[in-house]
């Protein structure tokens, strides 16, 4: 009898076990070929129009007097809604909340290159000594999404069309150092760097000048349901930089300073951002359609 | 007097490169012609496509009814022209998920000039622009305005009165067309005939 019971409840776990696995399975998107980009895409969600997935693999981002090269692939991945009048779709939020990808990249020069040594208080260059004693002098940039990502918006004309703002990103620079802690921001939420990328020439003030983007080369995937631009470059040198905040731990009020004079100016004209790579888009339902076709 | 031989030789020298460079020039410019007559005035030619198709990779779009007018008129010996109408209907794609919803040109009239490339004639349009939007539930392209710009140079075949663009044409004449930046091929083959004051005259181009 307590045999033939635990032989029941066995089963049943095994069967609960099984649904479990199953449920999951079915959850999760059983896309195929090059579809498999848009794993990500709220293609679900009524309101998406397109799916997005846009890997920038190389560029560079110069804030102030400081220039970090994109050596890390950064993706943006989503949905986009209805083009409104301005031919801008609203970006609808990665499923996996992973909207924008945080890689990490080097900054040239290292801790000394952001708080040199010379020019700081005793107390710092004793943090510093102890920093560089224990080779922990690197420090990453890293790009994070300053708002949420109904804040994007994204024209797929003006990107292909090589005019106008193509992609309306808010982000925030992360500055990574054990000595920096770990709030070390360039923008906020509330003061983001508003880029407004273009593929198209810009208009920034003195003394940057013209830069120019680039469409790329279109190329249409899966007997039309899927467009892939290679070569797409982004760029727009028009923005403004709020201070850097919060870095250095306990020690901010003395760390900070020292990272904005390094930073230099960075009210508009003095910054610059040119993100190159490939963008991806398919219809949502083209990318539904994919995924109910492959159950 | 060594000197003199010399400034006459480099004269002439200069002289013979002038020359070259003059039937260069001449040849380079040919001049519309009805009837193997040089073209007074102006005239309209009108033509429908025999064939035309416009490919961005992966997709390729084709019009059942691709017409054109083309005012034409000689200017200092040279052949010039204005593409003032190109209306296009009955357009679909090659893939059944994109339809053409609304296609139309752009900001025309188009100025063209008859050239010569290895002695074939050609005539270039410049200024193209032609707006295509495509619709579909699952096309890629559904709700972005694809605008195919550039210039296209076409061969001038005066046997049989047409104008063919393909890749090799629009290569000759150093022209390309872009749609989503990206560099496309258009394929089509345009009879040539005079509307206005040389209906049913031969028309050449020399």
């Amino acid at each position: 009898m307590q045999k033939h019971r635990t032989r029941v409840v066995c089963s049943a776990l095994l069967a609960v076990a099984l649904a479990a696995l199953g449920l999951a399975g079915s959850a999760q998107a059983k896309l195929t070929g090059e579809f498999t980009k848009f794993a990500q895409c709220p293609y679900k969600n009524e309101e998406v129009r397109k799916c997005i997935d846009a890997v920038t693999e190389s560029g560079e981002v110069i804030l102030g007097n400081k220039k970090v090269p994109i050596e890390k692939p950064v993706t943006l991945q989503g949905g986009a809604g209805p083009v409104n009048e301005e031919e801008f779709g609203k970006f609808y939020a990665a499923t996996n909340g992973i909207t924008l990808s945080k890689a990490q990249q080097n900054v040239p020069g290292g801790l000394l290159g952001i708080v040199p040594d010379a020019s700081s208080p005793a107390l710092v260059k004793l943090l510093i000594k102890f920093f560089l004693e224990n080779s922990l002098t690197g420090v990453n940039s890293t790009l994070e999404l300053a708002k949420t990502a109904s804040d994007i918006s994204i024209s797929e004309s003006h990107l292909a069309g090589e005019e106008g703002i193509a992609l309306k990103l808010p982000v925030k620079v992360h500055l990574e150092n054990p000595f920096l802690g770990k709030n070390c921001y360039v923008g906020s939420s509330s003061s983001p760097l508003s880029w407004n990328l273009t593929t198209g020439t810009t208009s920034p003030p003195k003394p940057n000048t013209s830069i120019s983007g680039a469409g790329g080369e279109g190329e249409l995937l899966e007997k039309g349901r899927i467009i892939r631009i290679k070569n797409n470059k982004l760029v727009d040198n028009a923005w403004s930089a709020p201070t850097a905040a919060g870095c250095g731990g306990i020690l901010s009020f003395l760390v900070t300073p020292i990272i904005n004079a390094q930073l230099g100016t960075t009210t508009a004209g003095h910054n610059t951002a040119i993100l190159k790579g490939t963008v991806m888009s398919a219809s949502s339902f083209a990318v539904q359609t994919n995924d109910s076709e492959n159950p | 007097m060594r000197t003199k031989a010399t400034a006459i030789g480099t004269a002439l020298a200069a002289l013979a490169v002038l020359c070259a460079l003059f039937a260069t020039s001449a040849s380079a410019a040919p001049a519309w012609k009805f009837e193997a007559k040089s073209l007074e005035g102006s005239e309209v030619v009108v033509g429908a496509a025999v064939e035309s198709s416009l490919t961005i990779p992966g997709l390729t779009t084709k019009c059942e009814n691709f017409l054109y007018k083309l005012t034409i008129k000689n200017e200092g010996g040279t052949g010039k022209g204005e593409v003032t109408e190109l209306p296009l209907y009955n357009c679909t794609t090659d893939t059944p998920v994109c339809a053409v919803s609304k296609i139309g040109a752009e900001k025309l009239p188009w100025p063209s000039h008859l050239t010569t490339v290895s002695t074939s004639p050609y005539i270039v349009i410049e200024g193209v622009k032609v707006g295509i939007l495509y619709s579909g539930k699952e096309c890629a392209l559904s709700e972005t305005l694809v605008t195919v710009s550039g210039s296209a140079g076409g061969l001038i075949d005066n046997s049989k009165e047409t104008a063919t663009f393909n890749e090799s044409t629009l290569s000759a004449t150093g022209t390309s067309l872009k749609a989503l930046s990206t560099k496309i091929q258009w394929n089509g083959v345009f009879p040539t005939e005079a509307f206005q004051w040389h209906r049913e005259q031969a028309i050449s181009v020399s």
